[in-house]
């Protein structure tokens, strides 16, 4: 089980990668690298979502891949912070949640 | 115009998922590829956006559009249920997307 979420982590920081490398990548090299990245965040997200609840999975795995670029963007590209932004990014990530609790819910 | 470009990617990123969860459950090939499509759209989008906006904004709006979009299309389309409480959720995410829109 531990296996299966891991891989939505796995597939979350690939995720950050490629967001980073949209935004950021100038040379072959850096858009291969992203390339790659979006392959790897979507096979571990696949690979996860064949095995666990595929909505509760994507709900994970979005939340921790804007976790991550929100982190990133303003640790490492000193992207600018509010606490208005990181509110309405928390209530963007509730609705998600909130949404696939209840979608979960009725399909039982 | 980045906003416009986040918004389309938004609309294509529900796209995809919508057919990635089809995708899951018939595993035929022609689902696979719409969801390839969907997501490449989406991707192509966002990546215009983000030449412009903060990484975390722009991805968070792009998947709440996308999640909020998959569900409404799967009320329009697919006869899921217009239980209440989903569209309550709809709307926590776009008042989220709305505000930071206004606080950008």
């Amino acid at each position: 089980m531990l296996k299966h979420w891991s891989r939505i982590v796995y597939g979350a920081i690939f995720e950050v990668g490629w967001v980073v490398g949209f935004k950021h990548a100038a040379t072959l090299w850096e858009w291969g690298l992203t390339a790659l990245a979006v392959y790897l965040s979507f096979y571990f997200l696949i690979k996860a979502g064949e095995v666990l609840p595929a909505g509760t999975a994507y709900a994970v795995f979005v939340g921790l891949g804007t976790l991550g670029t929100t982190v990133t963007g303003i640790l490492a590209f000193g992207e600018p912070v509010s606490p208005a932004k990181v509110a309405l990014i928390f209530l963007l990530l509730i609705g998600i949640g909130g949404l696939q609790v209840v979608t979960a819910r009725e399909e039982h | 115009m980045a906003w416009i470009f986040l918004i389309i990617a938004g609309l294509c990123e529900m796209l995809g998922v919508t057919f990635m969860n089809w995708a899951l459950q018939r595993r035929t090939w022609p689902l696979w590829l719409a969801m390839v499509v969907g997501y490449g759209l989406s991707f192509g989008f966002l990546d215009l956006a983000l030449q412009t906006l903060p990484m975390g904004t722009a991805y968070a709006i792009w998947t709440g559009i996308g999640a909020a979009g998959g569900v409404l299309t799967g009320m329009l389309f697919f006869g899921e249920s217009r239980n209440w409480r989903k569209l309550i959720w709809v709307g926590v995410i776009l008042i989220a997307v709305m505000g930071l829109k206004l606080i950008s």
